[in-house]
Parts: structure tokens; sequence; C-alpha cells
């Protein structure tokens, strides 16, 4: 293992943390999915999205229905192309808040040859008024003529109708045989519904998820997570890593890892800017043999100097010796609360089996960035 | 003997206390931000168990993760057990799942540091 491995992640952990201000979120996964995985993004998304919507619970349905249509999009183009090239070309499912507005973002392969058809659907829905979407609707489930497979054309109409918005989407060829189809909507809240339209801010929107696509590729990121780090998030989280069973051994692994790294921010975290929890970002990809995980929040000066002290006591010292102390602590009753003794930074150390790599940022004149990485092996 | 019962929520286990059936059992998911709190009817009802405790008493341990927080909270369950086994044959049993060497060597951990029998399970 090279000292520089995973510092590359370490130079986008705040650059991604920037992407998004106050009550914002984005969500991407990005990789093959399966019925189980699509289950678990929906639960997450679900509940950041309660988390900001309140009482619209109108709205929070709405966004719901078109990630269900979204994700069975992805599913069902999936379905169509052969195993090895999806895995060479991951999709992505992407949601955002921005705002006032929400972003349902998915990115797939299809075949080249199947492009001009879904363009020519896609124009279609956009050049109708939502009466026309209705009626052309009615017409479709009744026909059934648009889509060979059934639902393809009618998940695309429902996703116009129900966001009251044109359908972005966007092709980036690959190769002879295959392209990148990108499809955005746009969810405004109440208030504006029906008033928007994809306008060119819609476009930088759809941009900046090809972007991020592009960017997770290259890292060869298969998780990230920027918004609010709580319980309700770690555990939905950690349902979406356990969706991932092609590889149990190391699936276990990380999930115990990812575990102890989340709640520790969740403990250490500078909790200000917002009641939801504490806003940060956290990633995973893989590196050689290595899943590595990435977690970056802001922290108050003052936590710099404890953090790190307990980062280098617990690196500092050998297996045994981390051992004899975990156990120490385990029976240190006075001291009830775990986070003034280092124990989950033992145990993190301990699961991944190497020193924890870690880095402040100043950002300000009161706080700092402070980022967390471990590594997992692959085993299976 | 009052049982006690504890549903499990998506951060805390199952626990079923229950001398009557002769069931003692702590399951699933145990990651909760307050294991203290949570932990703490289950510690109360150990000591007033511990005073007149069945004349066996198998505690079971299945649970799937174990946050720091709680890997705390479930050694002080295992050491008032200690106390019950004054007044009753005591064993504890640790499930882990085969490919999960964090929970194994978690169980090999408490073994080590307990006096009370103390068996490690594998489960596929």
């Amino acid at each position: 293992m090279t000292p520089e491995l995973g510092s590359k992640l370490f130079d986008i952990a705040y650059p991604l943390f920037q992407r998004i201000t106050n009550d914002d979120f984005e969500y991407v996964y990005r990789g093959y999915f399966t019925h189980n995985i699509t289950k678990k993004i929906l639960f997450l998304a679900d509940t950041n999205i309660a988390k900001v919507t309140y009482q619209q619970s109108t709205l929070q349905k709405r966004i719901y229905y078109i990630m269900v249509e979204g994700l069975q999009n992805i599913t069902r183009h999936q379905d169509e192309i052969a195993n090895l090239t999806t895995e060479k070309y991951p999709g992505i499912f992407a949601i955002q808040k921005n705002g006032e507005r929400y972003y349902i973002s998915t990115g797939n392969i299809v075949a080249n040859d199947k492009i001009p058809a879904l363009q020519e659907k896609l124009d279609t829905i956009n050049s109708l008024n939502q009466d026309e979407l209705k009626k052309f609707h009615r017409e479709m489930l009744t026909t059934g003529s648009m889509s060979d497979k059934g639902g393809a054309g009618l998940g695309l109409i429902e996703m116009s109708r129900k966001s009251g918005n044109k359908l972005l989407y966007s092709f980036e060829r690959l190769d002879d045989e295959y392209t990148y189809f990108y499809l955005q909507t746009l969810i405004p809240t109440d208030s504006s519904f029906g008033a928007a339209d994809a306008t060119s801010k819609g476009h930088s929107s759809l941009d900046s998820v090809k972007q991020l696509h592009k960017q997770m590729n290259n890292e060869n990121l298969l998780l990230y997570f920027n918004g609010f780090f709580n319980q309700e998030n770690l555990l939905s989280l950690l349902a979406i890593i356990k969706g991932r069973m092609n590889m149990p051994l190391t699936t276990i692994k990380v999930s115990n890892v990812m575990v102890e790294m989340l709640q520790n921010i969740i403990k250490h975290g500078s909790k200000q800017n917002s009641s939801a929890g504490i806003s940060g970002v956290f990633f995973m990809g893989q590196t050689g043999k290595e899943i590595m995980l990435t977690a970056g929040n802001i922290i108050k000066n003052e936590a710099k100097d404890v953090i790190s002290e307990r980062l280098e006591f617990v690196n500092g010292m050998s297996k045994d010796e981390l051992s004899d102390y975990y156990d120490d602590i385990l029976l240190d009753f006075d001291t009830a609360d775990a986070k003034k003794t280092g124990l989950g930074f033992s145990d993190l150390r301990i699961k991944s089996d190497r020193p924890l790599k870690y880095r402040f940022m100043n950002i300000n004149d009161d706080e700092q960035f402070y980022i967390l990485q471990t590594a997992v092996t692959i085993k299976n | 003997m009052e049982k006690l019962f504890i549903e499990e929520t998506e951060d805390t286990p199952e626990i079923i206390l229950d001398p009557e059936q002769n069931i003692f059992k702590i399951s699933k998911i145990s990651v909760p931000e307050n294991a203290l709190d949570f932990y703490k009817p289950v510690l109360d009802w150990l000591k007033d168990y511990a005073e007149s405790p069945n004349v066996q008493t198998v505690f079971e341990f299945d649970l799937e993760y174990v946050n720091t927080a709680s890997s705390k909270q479930v050694i002080q369950v295992i050491l008032s057990l200690q106390k019950v086994a004054e007044k009753s044959d005591v064993k504890v049993r640790w499930y882990y799942e085969s490919i999960d060497e964090d929970m194994k060597a978690l169980g090999n951990r408490y073994k080590k540091l307990v006096s009370v029998p103390f068996e490690l399970v594998e489960i596929e």
C-alpha cells in the first residue's frame, strides 16, 4: 500500500461538500441496480425528503412517485443490455434538493439504435401541455402501442405529468454501440407547481449531474452522500451497502466500519448549521483491492486538537496495545461517555486493520473541515 | 417475576427476558446513539432477577450490528449475569454469522473479559 492511496479522495472531499449549502442535499448511487438496492434508495431518499418537506406530503408523494418511475426506467434499460456492459458503464441515480427545487436524475446506457425512438418519445411528451398529456396517457393505456416493454413510454409521461414539467434529457455517446442516456425531472414545491419550466437553470443542473457521474466514474465511487448525517440516514446507507451482497465478507466489514465512522461524525460534528443533523459528505469507492470510505464535515476549531490527539494516540499503538486498551475502556464504567475515550476510533482502527487517515482544512476563523478516511480490503 | 419485552426498532434490538418461558435473548441490531438509556431497563431487570433466578439461565446474544456505544452496555449486561450466576447455572451464547469476523472478535473479547461460561456459536 502506498501512502498516496486515497489521497486524491482527500482532495475531492471539500469541493464535493461545497456543492451544496443550507438544508440542501444530494445523494448519488452509482453501479448496478438490483431490486433490493432500488428499494433502499427509495427509502433513503424518502427519509431525507420527509425531513425537509415537513407537512407537504403531496410533494413528498410526488417526488417518491417520480423516483420510482426513474429507477424503473434504469432497471428496464439495464435488463436489455448484457451484464458485462452495464458493469463497464455503471448507471447512476441522483436526487438533489436545491432551494425550492428537487431534481431526480438518472443516467444509464442504452443501445445506440434505440436512441431515435427514445428521443422521439421524449420530444412528443415535451411538446404537450398538461391536458394533452392526460389525454395522451389515456390513449397509451388503451392502445399500449408506445413501448414494446409496456411501461417505458407511460413512465416518461407520468414523470412529466407528476412534475408538471418538461423532461430534460441528454445523450453522451460512449462507443459504436452504446450511449449514456441522462434524464432529469425538476419537481418544484407546491407554491411554484406548474409555473416552472425546463429553463437554462435546469440544463446547468443536468450538466452538474453529468459532471458528478464523470467524477464518480474516474474515482470509481459507488456511493456519494452529501447532506445531513443523522441516525436515519446512517441506517439507510447501511441498508444500501447491505444490498450489495455480491461480496458478503467485504460488505459486512464495510457496514461495520461505516457505522462507527458516521456515528463518530454525528457525535463530533458542529451542530449549529442544521437541526436535521450534521452537514457532511460521505463517499465510498473502490481503489484497487480496497474499498475506501471517506467522510468530511465541519468542526469547531476547538475540536481539532482533541480529535487529532485521539487519532494519533490510537494510530500510535501496536495491535496488541490497542486490543488491551480496548478492553480497558470497555470495563471503565466511570467514563460513561464513549466519545471521551476514543473507543470509536479504536474500534475503527481494529476493524479496518490499518491506521486511520485524516486531514484538517482551515475554512474560516472558527471552523475546520475535518476529513476522516479508512479502508477495507476486499476479501472474496 | 414480570417478563421484560422490548420490541426491536430500526436501531435498537429486540429484548426478551422471560423467566417463565426460560428465554433470555437480545437480538437483531444495536446501534443507537444513546445506548446508556436503552440498556438501563435491561440492567435494572437483571439486578432484580439476580435475587431469585431460575435454576438455569441461558442468555443468548444474536446481534447483527453492535456499535461501540452499545458494546460498553452489552458487557455490563454480561457482568450482571455474573451476579445471577451466584444462584443460577448461567451460560452465555454469542451467535455470529460465519462471515462476520468483527462479531466473532467481539464475542471472543467478551469471553476473555468475563467469568461466566461463554460459548461462541457460528451460524451460516
